[in-house]
């Protein structure tokens, strides 16, 4: 018997608390409320933690409200950050729904990136929605090809998906920064990094004089179209079939190993549309060391927003909005923008903890329930 | 002269992921993978600089590292064994974590120093006689004392798995927990120890990076090396050996990427030679069949719901 198999068996066969919470979402209208509670009380050990630098928490906050919601521009702002942070919220979540790990969206964003600046820089003069739709297809083909690389590594030689996506991460990264130094520098040649690209290659924006741009729409469009795969198709029908129980899926007749490439690939696509959102949208040029946490925020994203497409959008909003407040709290004082990642990672364990506690509860509930039948039939 | 340099430079970096493999082998015989790895090397990289420039002796580093090591693996063990959180998504949160509070702490204790701080890193000891031998003495014989406490767990820890009634609670653990129970031994004390005194070795493997042979701490200090460690865990099959000898593999890979480097041979890019270690990663999990792997890892013990 291969061992790797027997892991992934164990690891979904058995009573997981957490994949089981996230994937029951028979629609309780209260289910919001431990996230927010769970937001809520990262926030306020986050606000612990700004009183050892001696700074009033509540005032922080209130200026994060105020510097967020301050103007149009800085309103726009938390949902440009949100664009990409949904689709590597996807990357993850996707890949969950077949409890399969994709810790790799990273990479498949450096690979998105660099497709889409390649693209971008090479279709000089040719009409913009053109130049826009080879950037955005070659962002996600690339992205899309590389995380199928772990798919497919884990189908064919039934290879842990955690470990290679993981350091394909890595890999991705040696790739971009090569490219950078040589065949994609400026034409000064000063910096790692490339020219900015032609203005026909940005993606026009939303709101006049703001970061918003269209690709916000595509985002939710790539939310939608992940909903849709999972739970309106055949095809998402064995993906959650193969993530619920791969056994079981077998003797359905699903080749599960098929199921890990397609999967793998839809994911690398998501996190390599957000290259395409981050160069041709906001950065317009890519440089060395280009947003190096928005796979592991993705991470994040995807738990809180309960690995649901929807869930993911909503919470990728929010952490935008954390982002936009915090830069500016951090831009206007003297604490220091790690606070923004203690933040996110005090959510994330929150979110974690609460789902131990809804946990609990149900036990406790059909525990109760169960003595309240027993003293029934004694009657 | 250069072969020297390359061994001695190999041993060196293979040094931290002697004792990170090792103390994923030993968490992962009972059943429970730290993810949390790369968290508490940067955590124990950034408590053993700390810990060294505060008190001006590196030895008190060291133990502080440990000490941050132990906290770090203790929240992530209670997450996972006791309240039966998933792990991945567990150490994940705290990966994330740990990148802000390091830097964050750092930022509380010393300001926004000019310069970065540094301290004098551990000096190599070179042991009597042995180092005198030609080529391989110096080598091996003359490295800091973090290697030589690397080198020394390494068999300790094949004899504790092995040779042991520890060491054999500590596998059944991992492959039965049910019998381990049903022996009276209480399996989530057994998994929530062993993971404690893993997070200790993970801290002072991390201190290694920091105060081992840079003497400061920046945010990217570790790089992935902490997977590194675990990925070895795995190629090793679950055993002290096979750690050591994967551990010696990746640090030599380490080792030819630095000398090349900074001997200005140009023919390979530089960034080919960083992947280096990553690549060679995903071959050996790719072409590694025969696992054995713990029965029960990665899954919480969940005893009959009462």
């Amino acid at each position: 018997m291969n061992g790797m198999g027997q892991m992934d068996k164990t690891n979904h066969d058995e009573n997981t608390t957490l994949e089981e919470r996230m994937k029951n979402r028979d629609g309780k209208g209260w289910l919001i409320l431990w996230p927010l509670l769970s937001v809520f009380l990262g926030l306020f050990s986050s606000g612990m933690m700004m009183l050892l630098l001696g700074h009033n928490p509540i005032h922080v906050y209130w200026d994060m409200v105020n510097f967020a919601f301050r103007d149009i521009y800085n309103i726009a702002d938390i949902f440009a950050k949100a664009t990409p942070l949904i689709l590597t919220g996807l990357a993850f979540g996707f890949a969950f729904r077949s409890t399969l790990f994709n810790i790799g969206a990273q990479g498949q964003f450096y690979m998105g990136c660099v497709a889409a600046v390649f693209c971008a820089l090479n279709l000089k003069g040719l009409p913009s929605l053109i130049v826009l739709v080879v950037c955005l297809s070659a962002s996600v083909i690339l992205g899309g090809l590389w995380g199928s690389l772990v798919g497919f590594a884990k189908a064919k030689f039934n290879a842990n998906e955690f470990l290679i996506s993981m350091m394909s991460t890595y890999v991705a990264l040696a790739i971009m920064n090569y490219l950078l130094r040589g065949p994609l520098i400026e034409m000064k040649g000063e910096y790692p990094q490339t020219d900015v690209i032609p203005e026909s290659s940005w993606i026009p924006s939303l709101l006049p004089h703001t970061r918003l741009h269209w690709g916000f729409i595509i985002a939710l469009l790539a939310a939608f179209f992940a909903y849709f795969i999972l739970w309106r198709t055949t095809l998402g029908f064995k993906i959650r079939a193969v993530g619920m129980n791969r056994n079981a899926a077998r003797y359905a007749g699903i080749d599960s190993r098929k199921i890990f490439v397609i999967v793998f690939l839809i994911s690398g696509g998501f996190a390599g549309l957000a290259g395409f959102m981050e160069v041709n949208g906001i950065q317009h040029m890519l440089v060395q060391g280009f947003n190096p946490l928005i796979g592991a925020e993705g991470i994040g994203i995807a738990i809180l927003g309960n690995a649901h497409p929807f869930g993911i959008v909503l919470s990728a909003i929010l952490f935008g909005a954390l982002k936009v407040g915090g830069n500016l709290v951090v831009q206007t004082s003297t604490i220091p923008s790690s606070i923004i990642g203690i933040m996110e990672g005090f959510v994330m364990l929150f979110v974690i903890l609460s789902y131990y506690i809804q946990d609990r509860i149900s036990v406790s509930r059909s525990k109760r329930q169960l003595k309240a039948k027993e003293r029934g039939g004694h009657k | 002269m250069i072969l020297t340099g390359l061994l001695a430079r190999a041993l060196q970096m293979s040094t931290p992921l002697m004792i990170g493999s090792l103390a994923e082998v030993f968490a992962e015989r009972t059943g429970v993978m730290i993810i949390a790895i790369e968290g508490i090397f940067l955590l124990g990289a950034w408590g053993g600089f700390v810990g060294a420039y505060l008190s001006g002796n590196l030895f008190l580093g060291l133990l502080f590292a440990m000490f941050v090591g132990t906290c770090v693996a203790a929240i992530y063990g209670v997450m996972t064994i006791k309240l039966k959180q998933h792990q991945i998504v567990t150490g994940t949160a705290i990966n994330i974590f740990a990148v802000g509070i390091g830097l964050y702490l750092y930022r509380v204790l010393f300001g926004v120093p000019l310069l970065p701080l540094t301290v004098d890193p551990l000096r190599n000891i070179p042991l009597p006689f042995l180092s005198r031998i030609p080529i391989i003495g110096e080598a091996f014989f003359t490295q800091n004392i973090l290697t030589y406490i690397a080198l020394l767990l390494m068999p300790i820890g094949c004899w504790i798995l092995f040779r042991t009634r520890l060491g054999l609670i500590i596998r059944s653990t991992g492959e039965n927990p049910e019998a381990v129970d049903s022996a009276g031994l209480n399996v989530e004390k057994v998994r929530l120890l062993t993971v404690l005194a893993a997070g200790a070795m993970d801290g002072l493997a991390g201190a290694f990076y920091s105060i081992g042979f840079l003497g400061l701490y920046t945010n990217d200090i570790i790089g992935g090396r902490g997977w590194i460690a675990f990925a070895i865990c795995f190629l090793g099959n679950w055993n002290p050996m096979g750690a050591f000898l994967g551990a010696l593999v990746f640090g030599l890979a380490d080792a030819t990427a630095i000398v090349i480097q900074t001997s200005g041979f140009k023919l390979i890019p530089n960034e080919f030679l960083i992947a280096i270690p990553y690549i060679l990663t995903i071959i050996a999990t790719i072409s590694r069949k025969h696992f054995n792997v713990p029965a029960v890892l990665g899954t919480p013990y969940i005893k009959e719901r009462k």
